[in-house]
């Protein structure tokens, strides 16, 4: 027996509605989860498609609201288009949105001439940890993925960081079940990862079915478009003329170059990723 | 049908979890990166990457470090943390998990291991069996994964010897019967130079079974859990909108709109009104894996951590555990303690009143019962009794309601397995103390303490045990209070078992057989004179 086309495209579709189903519960489950144990959550918005895609499956745990603030880490340095795109987002979803900056460092001059390592640090670890202390926050969403890059292929769903902001990736405890570690010091804070368990490819496979909306950077403007979102001076478009999240999917079926390749953070020195996550890097 | 066939391109199936286990350097790590490599799943640039670390480092291309990329973990050529890495063959895609092998980072090893379907237990060719090839294993069959396939690796070491590979299997196969375990192919391999990973080994012409991605491909997804009687555990509740919502994933089984049900261990009954996924707000059933939100017809009082289920096919509300505990704590496990007990979205405090057996997964060497500790990495047979009911199953009808975890300071050390449990109606039942010839192994004597017992006992030995201490074997016997050294006196009555005893300031000693107590003191040290 054979499947005529239109079959097999119709088992295609049941076979992806049932696995992106499977990532979709266990980020939503993650999520009831952190509101239940904590008392003053917040989530991380980058702007990004990894994070926008996880504040869509946040709206479907809890019913259509987000029920914590969302935070957004300007550097100063973000693109406009960016900022632009949050706003609108931030009206048409009713969020409550946070936006953190050093200004300290700002008036400081700094900025990736003083060394892209220090101005990661400032602008947006320090920035985030001025956040979290202004406001007390117990556990922070972040929309890592295990496939992004090492370090944080070593992650667990959730992370604690002690009172210096440090990941103990030596000495993490055990997490087995779904029964996750929640209840930690009051000195410290947690950093919990709905989306771990995500790739690159299932990210995109879940905006094309859910139609949820994503930076316009995203798509090429003909000539260039980028694939992952960061500050303007350390981040590089690529050639593209992918124009639809279609498009996009079938250009990543066919490169091996990694995600964060324009990134110039990642690259700068032999375990800069590392580096700077054991120090409170998202 | 061969669905793969009939496809242009793989589809997206739900993925496999697959873990890599076995002792340290065995070579986990390198097969994944071989497995990589060869089926060109490895960015150019990554692989460029290692390539720098390993010319800065002086030595060859190390495929173990796709997987190892902490710093430390390259320094020290070791797998500290797990990592998950998503991987797909023609047939379906993977989520391959590498655990560590070292001793030291078994907590991480059985965090990897305790999301995966189905397992790979690599054996060096050269070292054969060892230390941490049984403690893995024996992890995967409290974990219930019964998938498993052995791969013998670093066979370019030996010479591809056939002989080698037979030995160091039937060690292994052995080991896996003894703790009820299967392998499912034993595979020769060499992960370094991709002999029987990827492409077919013509330096192994004695052996015409599956690759290791032939093996992987053969693997069943381990998904019965749509098969097993319908749970939702209650994970919250949401008072928005002027509705009720009671918020869970369905663990097993199928709920549907328009069914009874019943919450345990509240007992409170209702019928399903509606099932929400948002932005649906009626679907009209939910089957294990999903997470809902239940509206019910009737204004019940609901906590979280109760779950709900058919009215006829509930589970028990225990309030006392038996349990196999794997323990992860630097802290040993304490017998007489309490810790944080979480099963499905339910947390209690439970007093551990007894570790019956302590034995060590490695050696499945019994080594005490009725002991007062549960030692970093070993394994007991525990009772638990909790401070309130809590709806839980056996690992053996439900694994998703018969898993636990113990906590202790707020961080998971323990993971449990529910053997069996008593309910809270009625009275607690009698503790039954089996007191067999397997207490008799030892030359010189066995202390079985129970000291934590402070309820109904009733001892039962067997035979041998009383054909022994007759024949004059040393055993002892300490009681913390009158209750269950009355249950004793009755059992020595019946028995017609000589003994003698010295009631101390917190408790009584006991010896069986030839009444010697100054040996005894001193083989046991603990305690003041006689
Ligand atoms: N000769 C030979 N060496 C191998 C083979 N497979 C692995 N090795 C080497 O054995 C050493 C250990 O390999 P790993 O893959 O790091 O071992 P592992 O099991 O992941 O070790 P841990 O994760 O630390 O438990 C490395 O130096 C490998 O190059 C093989 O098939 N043949
Ligand atoms: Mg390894």
């Amino acid at each position: 027996m054979s499947l005529s086309p239109s079959q097999t495209s119709e088992l295609h579709e049941r076979l992806e509605a049932e696995y992106l189903d499977a990532l979709e519960n266990q980020t939503i489950f993650i999520f009831r989860e952190a509101y239940r144990r904590f008392e003053n959550l917040a989530m991380l918005w980058s702007i990004g498609k990894d994070s926008t895609a996880m504040l869509w499956v946040a709206r479907k745990a809890f019913f259509g609201r987000v029920p914590f603030p969302l935070v957004h880490i300007d550097t100063s340095l973000k693109h406009p288009v960016m900022l632009t795109f949050r706003d609108k987002i931030a009206r048409e979803w009713k969020l409550e949105l946070l936006v953190g900056q050093n200004k300290e460092a700002l008036a400081g001059g700094m900025g990736p001439s003083k060394g892209r390592f220090e101005c990661c640090t400032a602008l947006k670890t320090n920035a985030l940890q001025q956040m979290i202390d202004a406001h007390g926050f117990k556990g922070i969403f972040l929309g890592i993925r295990r496939d992004e890059e090492g370090s944080r292929a070593k992650e667990r769903v959730f992370s604690p960081r002690d009172r210096d902001f440090q990941w103990n990736f030596k000495d993490q405890p055990p997490e087995l079940w779904d029964q996750f570690n929640t209840a930690y010091g009051d000195d410290t804070h947690v950093r919990i990862h709905p989306i771990l368990h995500w790739t690159e490819m299932d990210i995109w496979r879940y905006i094309r079915r859910e139609r949820i909306p994503v930076c316009p950077l995203y798509f090429s403007d003909g000539t260039r478009r980028y694939r992952s979102l960061g500050c303007v001076p350390c981040n590089s478009p690529f050639p593209s003329t992918a124009g639809t999240v279609d498009e996009i999917l079938a250009e990543l079926e066919r490169t091996s170059t990694p995600e964060r390749a324009g990134r110039a953070q990642d690259h700068e020195k032999a375990y800069m990723m590392q580096k700077l996550r054991s120090l409170g890097y998202m | 049908m061969d669905i793969s066939a009939a496809m242009p391109k793989p589809p997206a199936e739900p993925a496999l979890r697959i873990v890599i286990v076995g002792h340290v350097d065995h070579g986990k790590s390198t097969l994944i990166g071989r497995l990589f490599f060869d089926t060109g799943a490895i960015p150019a640039e990554r692989q460029a990457e290692i390539e720098r670390t390993c010319q800065a480092q002086g030595r060859p291309f190390e495929l173990a470090y796709l997987m190892d990329a902490l710093e430390e973990e390259r320094e020290q050529n070791v797998t500290i943390e797990t990592t998950q890495t998503r991987f797909r063959s023609s047939r379906r895609g993977y989520v391959i998990i590498d655990a560590p092998g070292h001793r030291e980072f078994l907590k991480n090893m059985v965090t990897g291991a305790s999301e995966a379907d189905a397992a790979i237990l690599i054996v060096d060719g050269e070292e054969g069996v060892r230390e941490q090839t049984r403690r893995h294993a024996y992890i995967l069959s409290l974990l219930g994964i019964s998938q498993v396939v052995i791969a013998v690796n670093k066979l370019d070491r030996v010479g591809f010897d056939r002989g080698r590979f037979d030995a160091v299997t039937a060690d292994a196969v052995h080991f896996l019967h003894s703790i009820g375990l299967t392998a499912q192919f034993l595979i020769p391999i060499s992960a370094r130079e991709g002999d029987n990973v990827v492409r077919r080994s013509e330096r192994t012409h004695w052996y015409s079974g599956p690759t290791i991605l032939e093996a992987l491909d053969a693997f069943s997804p381990a998904t019965l859990d749509r098969l097993r009687p319908p749970r939702m555990p209650v994970q919250d509740v949401y008072r928005w909108d002027d509705r009720r919502r009671y918020v869970g994933r369905v663990e097993s089984g199928t709920l549907r709109r328009g069914d009874p049900v019943r919450f345990l261990p509240s007992g409170r009954v209702s019928r399903i009104r509606a099932i929400e996924r948002w932005p649906d707000d009626g679907v009209p059933q939910a089957s294990a894996g999903t997470c809902v939100g239940i509206m019910l017809e009737d204004e019940v009082y609901v906590e979280p951590g109760e779950v709900m289920a058919p009215l006829h096919d509930c589970p028990a509300a225990a309030v006392e555990v038996h349990a196999s505990l794997f323990w992860m704590g630097r802290e040993p496990l304490e017998a007489g303690r309490r810790y944080g007990f979480k099963i499905g979205t339910a947390d209690a405090s439970a007093e551990v009143v007894a570790i019956e057996e302590r034995l060590d997964p490695a050696s499945l060497e019994l080594k005490e019962r009725y002991a007062q500790k549960l030692l970093e990495s070993e394994v007991g047979r525990i009772v638990l009794h909790l401070d309130h009911p809590v709806a839980a199953d056996s690992f053996e009808l439900n694994p998703k309601l018969g898993r636990f975890v113990l906590v202790d300071q707020g961080v998971v050390r323990g993971g449990g397995i529910v053997r069996s449990l008593s309910l809270a109606d009625g009275a607690r039942p009698r503790r039954v103390i089996r007191l067999d010839g397997r207490l008799l192994a030892d030359p010189s004597g066995m202390l079985v303490d129970l000291r934590n017992e402070s309820g109904d006992l009733e001892l039962a030995a067997d035979e041998t045990f009383l054909a022994r201490i007759r024949a004059g074997e040393r055993i002892a016997l300490r009681f913390a209070g009158m209750r269950p050294f009355g249950a004793f006196l009755n059992w020595a009555w019946e028995h017609f078992v000589p003994f003698s005893f010295r009631r101390e300031q917190e408790g009584v000693w006991v010896s069986l057989g030839a009444p010697e107590y100054a040996s005894l003191r001193d083989h046991y040290q603990d305690g003041p004179g006689i």
